[in-house]
């Protein structure tokens, strides 16, 4: 069926020799090759952003992204974030503030207010709210995961 | 027996409230969170089972028509296609996909019209045939590989269509060969001539129509489901499903195998509201594990979700109410028709459930309902969070207001003067308990400075940008007695390290069920919640239960969990007595130890209590100390919400904006307020949708979804929100419920559309008929006011 092709990718700072589809997405290899399901499939067209990861620190939608692409790039996907069992700050706001229900969107969301942090250490409330442009979220109205990502800004920056 | 039952539950909550509550109305995070946070939740889509299949659906491409023949030749040659499943090859059993007991199948309730294959289709994205293959590339490629030929037939979109004279049959199980739905629902509090007398009396007459859309629930978790049929003959699906009993029942059912033979578990759900209460494809997925002997799965693509499973009903209703001078409502009529698709799963349910809620806001003498669902080819209509409910709330609401402005009353004091009042009876005698709609009234309109910003937003309206204040009410049951039986049962085991296991056949959605029901439990027992493992849904496993819906969650398994954990402490009191050689009534619970209260520092721990029944060391027989505890609902308790909100559109884009939104709720005690307050948000971000920009798009010719992605069916972003959003609660204890407690998750969202709608009314100075208010509506709506 689809042509097939070695490629090497480094994902959460290990290197994974693959054969894979040429049309693969990097979603389809994270969640089906490798078994990283905290990547997450909510709709396969890039409009609710539960597939992100990580590439090269931005925080793009793995679902319409192919794998291929990912060549010697660094991917990392929510797996990665956390070190030795301890939570991210950003992980331990969604946490403490509610911003998580069903936790669905949660992985995707924490990908992209990790990567607006490490871009902005001290965002306002309208560059938050503007990061998160490509998240969707159905249980919390966003007021929560907004709050969380205050938090820990607040946190990283050494405020609260 | 179950009054007595109550009676010293009610009494046991006092003693405990009276020591001082612990973990009952404390903020705590679901528990769960860590496990999300980190991306090793495990979802449905995230089981990986040794040779698994990966199904794909064909959907039919028609609206409506006959399955003349399948030829599957080409599919099945092609390499790793493992079993294809159609009409002509598979169980003919007919069920309905909402049915939730034995016995729950009556024509009128939940009438029984669907197969896993028929061999008819009556939608765009019903079900055609389904593949399980060695990947998901080979099920797709065999799918399309099916040829089928159809006899097309006429087919009907909305209830208008539907009910016209000469009609086609969108299903043929209508009543006395129409597309209505199991039947007219007609009641009130007098004969519906007389109501209809009283209103045509009253000083004033006003009647609306009100036209509501198809709204999907917009879950981020697509459906999923997994099988497995076992060389022991049993089926096992794992699905992310609201009610696993009622699934077991179905699927059962529908491949003819019984209930013993099939085990439903629930996995974590990312998402459902309503959405994944009744069973979707699962039988589909075990028949193809049946025929393969393989674990098969199935993950539908957000396309296929909004082609193929459950929205809300849209419809039509229309509100008459008559009016004396002095603003009393004398009477009200509501005729309400359901779209419900093309089977009848919940529709006539939706609308009892809706007719229910007609009657438990205003204090008329005179009302009555009359409702329907209607069959019609679009694809079916289910349970929403809601269930019918703001599909009442919404028409009702915007009446009222349309009501106000022409007998130039204030919103707030005509609702004031006219909503029911704390244990007073309804114009159909039952009793709305500590009903404190009023008080949320009062509260909302204090925080929300409502004359004040009524008045600022009056002054823009010269002005291209103008800004509207509105408000609306909702009410939502808990549980649905006394229509049905409704109970649930919690076991709650203690182990000898003095932690705990409480086994409930109820089900956390995201919502925090399992984080509160172990704070329930905790509080009684004295043990910190985090040490109470909480299993939840497995039909082999965890006790009886009739699902997550009908907001019946935290009032019937928070009370089951408060009798098991009573029935535990007396166990443990019992068997501490005899340890420390104390009468009982001088020993308490503390802190995981039994304490003598007057003398605290003779104690023994909950561990070692444990430890000493199971060796029998007091003299008793060794036992394990387990209490399993049915509880039965008896009162059907309410709660009541008053939303508000501030809006501003721009009469040259007619784009609205939500500037501010106050939700006030009455829900009894809070057991959870971070959670709480959870529900509340999502709720309101639902009801914005709904008002403002979501809507299933039905193409008036194919009868086809026109939107089916993320791109073109518009949930609200981050962006959209109100900028400013406050929850206020009224915590007037209700007496029934745990601890006071009374439900949330529906009537979070129940009234929001009604306050949006009326807000935009109010900016723009125009009645509005329908939702979403789109700009092309909203310009329309202007343009023909300024005609006329
Ligand atoms: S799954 Fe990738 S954006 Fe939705
Ligand atoms: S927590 Fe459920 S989608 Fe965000």
């Amino acid at each position: 069926m689809d042509e097939r092709v070695e490629v090497t990718l480094n994902i959460n700072g290990e290197e994974y020799q693959l054969e894979i589809g040429k049309r693969w997405t990097l979603l389809y290899v994270l969640r089906d090759v490798l078994n990283l399901t905290g990547t997450k499939y909510g709709c396969g067209t890039g409009d609710c952003g539960a597939c992100k990861v990580l590439i090269d620190g931005e925080p793009v939608n793995s679902c319409t992204y192919l794998a291929t692409r990912a060549q010697g790039k660094e991917v990392i996907t929510i797996e990665g974030l956390s070190k030795d069992g301890r939570l991210t700050p950003v992980q331990q706001a969604f946490v403490e503030t509610g911003a998580i229900q069903c936790g669905f969107c949660t992985p995707g969301m924490v990908i992209t207010a990790t990567a607006l942090l490490r871009r902005n250490p001290n965002p306002t409330r309208e560059e938050i709210i503007a990061a998160l442009d490509n998240n969707l979220c159905r249980c919390t109205g966003y007021v929560k995961i907004i709050e969380a990502i205050e938090l820990a800004a607040r946190r990283m920056r050494g405020e609260a | 027996m179950a009054e007595r039952q109550y009676e010293e539950l009610k009494e046991f909550e006092k003693q405990l409230e009276a020591r001082g509550l612990k973990y009952v109305g404390r903020p705590r995070p679901n528990r769960e969170a860590v496990l999300k946070v980190t991306g090793k939740a495990v979802y449905v889509d995230d089981l990986r089972l040794p040779n698994m299949l990966h199904a794909k659906l064909l959907l039919s491409p028609h609206a409506h028509a006959r399955i003349v023949s399948i030829d599957t030749s080409e599919a099945e040659k092609i390499r790793g296609v493992r079993a294809i499943v159609h009409y002509f090859n598979s169980p003919h059993n007919v069920f309905n996909s909402a049915m939730r007991f034995y016995g729950d199948n009556s024509p009128f309730d939940m009438p029984e019209t669907e197969y896993i294959f028929d061999e008819y289709v009556r939608f765009v994205g019903d079900r055609v045939a389904a593949v399980a293959a060695d990947d998901p590339f080979i099920a797709e490629e065999a799918v399309k590989r099916i040829k089928v030929e159809y006899e097309l037939l006429p087919a009907v979109f909305d209830v208008d269509q539907a009910l016209a004279e000469g009609a086609p049959l969108a299903n043929p199980h209508g009543v006395d060969g129409t597309n209505i739905c199991g039947g007219w629902l007609a009641y009130g509090s007098h004969s519906e001539e007389e109501v209809l007398k009283a209103i045509d009396e009253a000083d004033y007459v006003f009647e609306d129509t009100f036209e509501l859309s198809k709204v999907h629930h917009g879950y981020l978790e697509p459906v999923c489901h997994v099988a497995y049929y076992s060389p022991d003959g049993k089926l096992t699906i794992w699905t992310s499903g609201q009610n696993v009993f009622c699934f077991r029942s179905v699927i059962a059912q529908a491949l003819g195998l019984p209930h013993s033979k099939v085990r439903v578990i629930k996995m974590i759900v990312g998402g459902a509201f309503g959405g994944k209460l009744e069973v979707l494809h699962e039988p589909v997925v075990g028949l193809l594990s049946m025929r393969t002997g393989r674990p098969v799965k199935l993950r539908l693509t957000r396309k296929e979700v909004f082609l193929s499973t459950r929205s809300r009903h849209s419809g039509k209703v229309t509100v008459r109410t008559g009016v004396d001078k002095d603003g009393r409502i004398r009477g009200q009529y509501i005729r309400s028709l359901m779209n419900t698709g093309a089977y009848a799963g919940s529709g006539p349910n939706t609308v009892g459930a809706q007719s229910g809620k007609t009657f438990l806001l205003y204090d008329a003498p005179y009302m009555f309902y009359r409702g329907a669902a209607v069959y019609t080819n679009i694809p079916p209509a289910g349970a929403m969070r809601g269930y019918g409910t703001p599909q009442i709330m919404l028409p009702r609401e915007t009446h009222i207001d349309r009501i106000c402005r022409e007998m130039g009353w204030d919103p707030v004091e005509f609702r004031l003067k006219n909503v029911l009042r704390p244990f007073q009876n309804n114009c159909l005698g039952q009793n709305v308990h500590n009903a404190r709609i009023a008080d949320c009234i009062r509260a909302g309109m204090e925080a929300f400075r409502w004359y004040e910003r009524r008045r600022a937003a009056e002054a823009t309206h010269g002005q291209r940008v103008r800004r509207g204040v509105g408000m609306g009410l909702a009410v939502h049951g808990a549980g649905w007695y006394p229509v049905y039986q409704d109970l649930t049962t919690v076991t709650i085991r203690l182990h000898d390290d003095g932690t705990a296991v409480l086994l409930t056949g109820t089900h956390d959605l995201g919502t925090g069920a399992r984080t509160i029901l172990a704070q329930i439990a905790a509080e009684i027992l004295t043990i910190d919640p985090d040490l109470i493992e909480v299993i939840e849904a497995d039909t082999d496993v965890t006790p009886l239960d009739l699902g997550a819906q009908a907001s019946r969650t935290t009032y019937i398994g928070g009370n089951a969990t408060i009798l098991a954990a009573r029935q535990l402490r007396e166990q443990l009191l019992d068997e501490a007595s005899r340890m420390l050689k104390v009468s009982i009534d001088r020993l308490e619970l503390d802190d995981g130890f039994v304490v003598v209260r007057d003398n605290p520092s003779q104690c023994v721990s909950i561990a070692d209590i444990v430890a000493s029944a199971q060796r029998g060391s007091t003299g008793m027989p060794q036992r394990e100390l387990i209490a399993t505890a049915t509880f039965e609902s008896r009162t059907a308790i309410e709660s009541y919400a008053a939303d508000f909100c501030e809006v501003e559109v721009d009469t040259e884009t007619y784009q609205v904006r939500v500037l501010d939104f106050l939700a006030v709720h009455n829900s009894g005690r809070v057991i959870n307020p971070l959670l709480f307050e959870g529900q509340v948000h999502g709720g309101i971000h639902m009801g914005l949708g709904y008002a403002l920009s979501e809507e299933m798009i039905i193409d008036p010719q194919t009868g086809e979804v026109k939107n089916p992605n993320f791109k073109k069916y518009r949930m609200f972003k981050a962006a959209d929100m109100p900028p400013s959003i406050r929850v206020i609660t009224v915590e007037e204890p209700e007496e029934a419920g745990p601890f006071g407690g009374k439900s949330i998750g529906e009537c979070a969202s129940d009234g929001v559309a009604g306050a949006v709608v009326n807000a935009v009314s109010h900016a723009l100075g125009v009645e509005l008929r329908r939702v979403p208010l789109t700009p092309e509506y909203l310009r329309s709506v202007v343009e023909a006011s300024r005609r006329s």
